[in-house]
């Protein structure tokens, strides 16, 4: 079967744009997120994700959001992704995750500081931006 | 002036005064817009849009527009997940549509965003649990209890609905309001509203 080597996707006005590079281990996402079925739009993401995680495409990965505005579904698909970050770097990849909000915008700030309760073995960084 | 003509002259009188007394009792009560009959992905999608530029035009504050806008969509969204009412095709692309009602406003200077629609009578009651279990958790609390239910499985035919209502909690300025009437042995009329 042949691999996938990356998914990019670019914006909509209700799906963020994705950059998800599995070779180079770099992932992004970015924008807002309420698509019309979440687990369509993101199945495909976290099932590349893990297979790359799995075969250690990259020794190193770091993924980074950025998001405006997500709904409740895809804050449970961000969770499975994060899942699959904190598994990884448990099983010694170096993972690092950076949570990218507006300065001013307490609801992103609030749900970075969340996620990054599960994370002991990635370096999960929380990036206020002006 | 015919006879039929003076009839539709009749009844087109009747029509302007009955609408517009419609309209003036909906603008009374603080309503920006209201929505009822089949509602889809499309729907929720436009309807959002013209929420967002009514409410900035307003020049409301960013994170009050953002927390209406979250507020609105779990609720549509809950519709169309959760309306007992609805058409499914499998048409290309495939038809989803559920009925019920879903209407934004303001009032004393806060928002307010109503949804309706028909749900088994069995649903019912565990969504009544699910409720009351919401009303009385503070704001730490449901911040708890969200990122509790992100980490779960989840729950049997939700869909993920119930992180929708604990969204919904947590956007809201006061505990969440519902009520529900029996309109059959088998179905139930259930309403939510939530002041941002």
């Amino acid at each position: 079967m042949a691999v996938v080597e990356t998914i990019e996707h670019e914006a909509t006005d209700r799906t963020p744009a994705v950059q998800f590079d599995f070779g180079a281990g770099t992932y992004r996402l970015s924008g807002e997120s309420y698509p019309e079925d979440a687990a369509n739009f993101y199945g495909p993401l976290t099932q590349g994700l893990r297979q790359a995680i799995e075969d250690r495409a990259s020794d190193e990965v770091e993924f980074t959001v950025e998001m405006i505005y997500f709904n409740s579904s895809t804050a449970k698909a961000l969770m499975n992704m994060f899942q699959i970050l904190e598994d990884g770097a448990a099983a010694g990849l170096t993972v690092r995750i950076n949570w990218c909000y507006h300065e001013d915008d307490e609801t992103m700030e609030e749900f970075g500081e969340d996620f990054s309760e599960d994370f002991e073995h990635a370096d999960y960084r929380m990036c206020p931006l002006s | 002036m015919t006879e039929a003509a003076e009839a539709r002259a009749d009844s087109s009188t009747l029509i302007a005064e009955e609408v517009l007394d419609f309209q003036r009792n909906m603008t009374r009560r603080g309503i920006i817009f209201s929505f009822t009959g089949y509602i889809s992905e499309g729907i929720l999608k436009a309807l959002g849009d013209a929420l967002r530029q009514k409410i900035r035009l307003e020049s409301t504050d960013t994170k009050t527009v953002n927390r209406v806008f979250s507020v609105f969509v779990e609720q549509v969204q809950n519709i169309i997940r959760y309306s007992a009412e609805r058409i499914e095709h499998d048409a290309e692309p495939p038809v989803e549509l559920s009925s019920g009602m879903i209407t934004v406003g303001s009032e004393n200077g806060r928002f307010f965003v109503i949804c309706g629609n028909v749900i088994g009578r069995q649903d019912a009651d565990t969504l009544a649990a699910r409720l009351r279990e919401l009303a009385g958790m503070d704001s730490d609390e449901l911040r708890r209890f969200y990122k509790e239910k992100l980490r779960e499985p989840p729950d049997e035919g939700s869909k993920g609905g119930s992180i929708g209502l604990i969204e919904i909690a947590r956007r809201a300025s006061e505990p969440i309001q519902f009520d529900f009437q029996h309109i059959s042995d088998a179905q139930s009329y259930f309403v939510l509203k939530a002041y941002i």
